[in-house]
């Protein structure tokens, strides 16, 4: 039973995440392709990012802020190492130029039926980068939470699992 | 071996509706396993096997204070459950819930012109 969740090879470095959205492949893979789509949906309710610059092309970088619903502002810098119109696009995300921590995310758009499946997959240089993204990423979306918000939080979510 | 597991794994622990239950309750503060076990309908050893696990796992923690020992929420053994549900994962979910929304007007507005 344990066993199902346990990691085993890179699987500790590496996050999935997939999502169907009911519309044509060339439509959503065109939302990842311009800024003015872009800003439109990337990061959680209450984000918002500003672009210093964008090309979508390899090689070329987005270079952008993207502001906090708490008004932190976190610097990104994305690098896009493959393109493949409409079916996959391979980016390097960090903070800055030449960001030692930064990884790879690589996206796929397959036809689901009439809808369209994307798979975010996302591999770490190591397992400790892994959790320190994953840490950061609560930060971003939660702003500074100390262990016993932390405590609460979860077993909120462990309440409305029980009740659900 | 299964026991190992429920002992030494947090999502093990809490795949027991009553040790959630006793979370829950934990969420608002301290009790005394005399009260818990009242409140929630549980027999005493019942409750004191649970808390039991709950420690081992570093999910719930136990002081003195006085003649009693108090039980409560520790996020150490959140930890794992924590990074299980999300930071970047949530992150990303939530961008594609917007994503969706985007592209669907986007379908509308096409469809209309």
């Amino acid at each position: 039973m344990a066993g199902a969740r346990q990691a085993t090879g890179a699987a500790d470095r590496e996050i999935v995440i997939s999502r169907v959205i009911d519309a044509p492949r060339e439509l959503v893979f065109e939302v990842f392709t311009e800024v003015r789509h872009l800003s439109r949906w990337w990061g959680p309710e209450g984000f918002s990012t500003t672009t210093r610059s964008f090309e979508f092309r390899v090689g070329a970088v987005w270079d952008f802020v993207m502001h906090g619903p708490d008004g932190t502002d976190y610097s990104e810098w994305i690098t896009w190492t493959e393109i493949v119109p409409p079916e996959r696009i391979a980016l390097l995300h960090g903070e800055s130029r030449d960001d030692p921590n930064a990884f790879e995310s690589v996206l796929t758009f397959e036809p689901d039926g009439r809808a369209t499946r994307i798979v975010m997959h996302t591999v770490f240089p190591t397992k400790e980068l892994r959790d320190d993204a994953v840490e950061k990423y609560h930060a971003i979306e939660g702003g500074q939470q100390t262990l016993s918000n932390l405590a609460a939080y979860v077993a909120e979510i462990v309440l409305k699992g029980a009740e659900g | 071996m299964a026991r190992a597991a429920t002992t030494s794994d947090a999502f093990n622990a809490i795949a027991e509706p009553q040790r959630r239950d006793i979370l829950a309750l934990l969420r608002a503060g301290e009790w005394p396993v005399t009260d818990l076990a009242q409140e929630l309908g549980m027999s005493l050893p019942g409750a004191s096997k649970h808390l039991r696990v709950l420690r081992e796992v570093g999910l719930v923690r136990v002081r003195g204070a006085g003649k009693q020992r108090l039980y409560g929420l520790d996020a150490r053994g959140l930890r794992p459950v924590h990074e299980w549900i999300g930071g970047f994962e949530q992150f990303w979910n939530e961008s594609f819930d917007r994503l969706d929304a985007y592209v669907q007007d986007l379908k509308q507005t096409q469809q209309e012109e």
